[in-house]
């Protein structure tokens, strides 16, 4: 049910009551008069209610039951529930931990270069030294999001393919050793990490040029004039301005990394020797053989990340707004 | 009364007539691609002559789609009619689902079936059932590109170190003619833990050695002098000696097969099934087919023979009975004939084989020597356990190659036994 | 101030420079489509084809054991009946989630909406197709197009929509009498037009790119979509580098006509979906 090519956005705060249609019951009709017009409101969420249901919590529900049950009964009328075994053993099995850590190291270097490059892109394209075509660039960072990704990674997969590929004979061309690629160890995260970039770097891009369209310019123009370098104003005047951009994307980034699945069923199934076997594809494989309490194990202990992540980075964007 | 009993007897009768000729689909999942699904169809035109109104909807997955596929089915009570695919992936869903059937009496019933040997049923049974049918024997040999061999002045080479020198002259002499140094000698693949494994698998059986890992008393071989001398080839194979592009240790099959037909490497494994998409297409025919290589003067070498591929019955296939006698219909000469005709591979061996290509006799006659998969992973219930740390040791190996090979496998011996001790005490 | 000339071109070589790398990518992949595999592996950089090579795409009129236009018709069909049901049972869902704020259930089912984004979703792939059976969706269109109809930017982007109403306006609806069914259909509605537009396209495109639930529900490669197919034919046996870059080439070029011809409602449309929400 969530958008394959998109993050999920974090939960957003509640809206001031004031400023929404959601009152106008509380505070201009009587408390009754509200309760009698429930009843259409139900009817309008239905659909919506049952497909959440249906597609979403039950599924996670089964989900996380099946991760304490014996993987030889889990999909049996009878299954056999051995509490936290699974549980004990991923966290028992080397290959599990060593997935979790590279996962957390992968996300992090992923959301820090992602949102260094969308924010470096988005101030280049949002300066004044760039007027016309300006749309045009948008345009070409942005295509990548919404190019179907099996299409994209797989295009990548081959760009990078020693004898096929663009990258060495590039590199080849202007006299540069030859890159590894998907085939060494030393080089297979960072080029996965540049793949991802090129799918989801325009969509940070956007944010930030959302978010420098509405900060208020004057405050540049005063700090310009009372002879502040360029730099100076980027860090002391732009970025407090673009911090709930920053917050945005650094949510969206931690949480579509902790999850990368696709590039890795495209482009390298987990290798070379393991270095980009995740935690998302290892449950999955674990899936495939039937494992499915180890497997929804690790779906649990990864939702449970997602979920803590997410919603701590939300909090501190949150407490930093009130500030 | 006796108008209703008429009436009664009449509707009893056309029942009875309409039954056979009602519209019955059978599904079988396969892994075999388009050729398979061709030779599927065929078979239902052919099984629908004695079954009328019955058809067969094949339907191709990639093999690891195909596992997660018929695992979740299996378990769920939503299986197709049948399942085709080898017989160490049938004992993989057996083991994930105790749901396939046992196909004892359906063999039992059949009299026609001389060609099948004792070595032939005793892989098609797992745990005292019969999970399958074997329809096609696996036979996978050497492949060289023809063309390549008559450029540098070489022919088929039978030992080691006939591959070694082949395997310079292809990699340094240009052998394609394209004035670049663009070629590999070999096209081999790593990326999944069978990839790697199969192709040792290769190496060890084809150089006439009965076991790679294991044998069938829990032993691990690996350092035993004649098996480290293969392995330690073989790992220098995929790293020091240069004969493998650099990706090899991520190509999966389909890369291996990208290299072979993109005419990127010289040397390579040819399975029964390629043999009739070679012929014609990609390879179109420049390539050589023989055994595998020699490691040892005094020992013969071999075509390897990986097993059956064989037709299976699900405990909840929605139509059993059907679904048993399409499986027993697999065996029949036309049926045996289509399959060598469209996939290259059959068991029966009263077949027609005059409108073959050289090559589809290489394998269709099984003149040369052939050693058998010594199918561990049926004896020893740890064995796929072992297996998967055997493959992550080698990768790391190929990812770091290590300064001295024979310590290596010392090394990894000595972690095996401590593991399979540990599996074998669980 | 207006900036100075060398300024200005380093700017300009920098936004150029990122674009080509963003694009290039496309023109490989279109490259790689009608070269012959021999001629790509020769020269790999080369920018335009030597001849127009056109036999890949009879290699790919069979994939899996389904014929390409099925996988093409898949696409549109579940792509588009997923879109629509999608806007329909969305918007209905955050206009009722906003008109009821504060009321228990309503905000219970959006925290529980929520919720269910934050999951691994490659991880419900068993648990999904466990649902789908007991419902007897499974192998059918309707499983996939119910399971595509949910997505986070659209409950956003709508419900961002509907709290963006001033409360007045409805306010002198119920003042004046109107029941829910008019003030949806006479007020809300006719304002909502822009917002449907853009949540339509921007459903369509996301859905197009689904292959993950696709694959679990399908029980055969007949309601396989164009993404499935790609990955089937790139995890198949002896397939070909044409033919992979050719059913490449189909997957992405009706998402990027439709995206060039709405690229301001796209990106404004995502940028709102997440900043706001």
């Amino acid at each position: 049910m969530a958008a394959a090519g998109l993050p999920p956005p974090p939960p957003p705060g509640a809206p001031p009551l004031s400023a929404s249609i959601a009152s106008p019951v509380r505070t201009s009709a009587s408390w009754r008069e509200s309760l009698s017009r429930d009843g259409v409101f139900y009817a309008f969420v239905a659909p919506f209610a049952i497909l959440t249901i249906l597609f979403g919590l039950w599924p996670i529900i089964l989900s996380i039951q099946v991760s304490f049950t014996a993987s030889a009964t889990a999909l049996k009328p009878n299954a056999a529930y051995v509490g936290f075994e699974n549980y004990r053993a991923i966290f028992a099995d080397p290959v599990f931990l060593a997935s979790l850590g590279r996962t957390l190291a992968y996300t992090a270097a992923a959301v820090v270069a992602n949102v260094a490059f969308a924010l470096a892109v988005a101030l280049l394209l949002d300066s004044k030294l760039i007027g016309r075509g300006r749309t045009f660039f948008k345009v070409a960072v942005f295509l990548p999001v919404v190019t179907p990704d099996v299409a994209g990674y797989v295009v990548w997969k081959w760009l990078y393919d020693r004898s096929f590929g663009a990258v060495n004979a590039a590199l080849d061309l202007i006299g540069l050793p030859a890159f590894g690629g998907l085939a060494s160890v030393g080089t297979v995260t960072i080029a996965i990490l540049i793949a991802e970039l090129w799918k989801h770097a325009g969509f940070y891009v956007i944010i930030f040029l959302a978010n420098l369209a509405i900060r208020d310019r004057a405050l540049d123009e005063a700090a310009a004039i009372d002879g502040a370098t360029a730099w100076q104003r980027l860090v002391h005047v732009t970025l407090p301005q673009l911090r709930p951009a920053l917050v945005i994307n650094g949510v969206y980034a931690l949480i579509q990394f902790l999850k990368t699945f696709t590039v890795v069923v495209v482009m390298t199934k987990g290798g070379p020797a393991d270095t980009t076997n995740f935690v998302s594809y290892y449950a999955y494989q674990l899936f495939d053989q039937g494992r499915y309490g180890e497997a929804t194990a690790m779906a649990t202990v990864l939702f449970g990340i997602v979920a803590v992540l997410a919603l701590t980075a939300y909090g501190i964007g949150e407490r930093g707004d009130r500030r | 009364m006796r108008l209703g009993t008429l009436f009664a007897g009449a509707a009893v009768g056309l029942l009875l007539a309409a039954a056979p000729a009602r519209a019955q689909e059978l599904t079988v999942w396969h892994d075999l691609g388009d050729n398979g699904t061709q030779w599927f169809e065929r078979l239902g035109a052919e099984f629908a002559k004695t079954n009328p109104g019955v058809t067969v909807k094949a339907s191709s997955f990639p093999t690891d789609q195909w596992f997660g596929r018929v695992i979740s089915a299996l378990n769920t009570d939503t299986a197709p009619d049948l399942i085709y695919n080898n017989y160490e992936r049938v004992i993989r869903i057996q083991t994930q689902t105790g749901k396939v059937s046992d196909l004892k009496g359906a063999l039992g019933a059949i009299t026609d079936k001389g060609f099948l040997a004792e070595d032939d049923l005793r892989v098609a049974t797992f745990g005292g059932k019969m999970i399958i049918l074997p329809v096609q024997r696996v036979q996978m040999a050497l492949g060289v590109r023809k063309s390549w061999l008559d450029k540098v002045g070489e022919t088929f080479p039978a030992t080691w170190a006939d591959v070694q020198r082949v395997a310079v002259k292809f990699r340094e002499g240009d052998p394609d003619g394209n004035g670049k140094a663009d070629t590999f000698a070999m096209a081999l693949q790593a990326a999944k833990p069978r990839d790697l494994i199969h192709m040792l698998d290769l190496f060890t059986f084809g150089s006439g050695l009965r076991h790679t890992l294991v044998d069938p008393q829990g032993t691990i071989v690996i350092d035993e002098p004649e098996h480290a001398k293969v392995l330690v080839e073989f790992l220098k194979t995929y790293t020091t000696y240069g004969y493998v592009s650099p990706d090899t240790i991520n190509h999966t099959f389909t890369d291996m097969y990208q290299l072979i037909e993109g005419g990127r490497g010289g040397m390579f494994r040819v399975g029964d099934w390629n043999v009739k998409k070679w012929d014609s297409q990609a390879i179109k025919g420049d390539f050589v087919v023989g055994p595998w290589p020699k490691f040892k003067a005094d020992r013969g070498n071999a075509v390897v023979i990986g097993g059956m591929r064989g037709i299976a019955v699900p405990e909840n296939s929605p139509k059993k009975a059907l679904a048993t006698a399409f499986a027993q219909f697999m065996l029949t000469k036309p049926a045996q004939q289509a399959s060598l005709e469209l996939v290259g591979a059959a068991v029966r061996k009263d077949l027609d084989t005059a409108a073959l290509s050289d090559r589809q006799k290489f394998f269709a006659d099984a003149k040369g020597t052939l050693v058998a998969y010594d199918f561990p992973e049926s004896v020893h219930s740890w064995y796929p356990e072992l297996e998967a740390a055997f493959h992550r040791k080698l990768m790391t190996a190929l990812a770091a190659p290590p300064k001295d090979f024979e310590a290596f496998v010392k090394e990894t011996a000595a972690e095996m036994r401590d593991l399979k001790a540990k599996l074998a005490a669980k | 101030m207006t900036a100075s000339w060398p300024a200005r071109l380093c700017a300009y070589a920098a936004a150029s420079l990122i674009a080509l790398l963003f694009l290039y990518p496309y023109w490989w992949m279109v490259l790689g489509a009608f070269r012959t595999t021999e001629a790509v592996m020769t020269a790999p950089l080369r920018l335009w084809p030597e001849s127009l090579d056109l036999s890949v795409f009879g290699t790919i009129a069979r994939v899996g054991g389904a014929p390409l236009w099925r996988y093409a018709a898949n696409s549109v069909l579940i792509t588009t009946a997923s879109t629509v049901l999608a806007v329909l049972v969305t918007a209905l869902g955050a206009y009722a989630i906003v008109r009821r704020h504060g009321h228990r259930v309503f905000d219970a089912l959006r925290y529980g909406f929520l919720l269910t984004i934050m999951y691994p979703y490659m991880l419900l792939v068993i648990p999904v197709y466990i649902v789908m059976y007991k419902l007897g969706l499974l192998g059918s269109y309707t499983g996939m197009v119910l399971f595509l109809a949910l997505g986070p930017i659209q409950f956003f982007l709508f419900e961002q929509f509907f709290r963006s109403i001033p409360p007045e306006v409805i306010e002198a609806a119920i003042i004046d009498g109107a029941s829910e069914w008019q003030i949806l259909f006479r007020v809300v509605l006719p304002m909502a037009t822009p917002i449907v537009a853009t949540v339509s396209i921007i459903t369509f495109l996301l859905n197009w790119a689904q292959w993950f639930p696709v694959l679990v529900v399908s029980r055969s490669p007949d309601t396989y979509t164009l993404p499935v197919a790609l990955l089937t034919i790139n995890g198949e046996l002896g397939t070909n580098f044409q033919g992979i870059m050719a059913l490449a080439v189909l997957t992405t070029i009706p998402v990027t006509i439709v995206f060039l011809l709405a690229q301001k409602r796209v990106m404004a449309g995502m940028a709102d979906g997440a900043v706001k929400g």
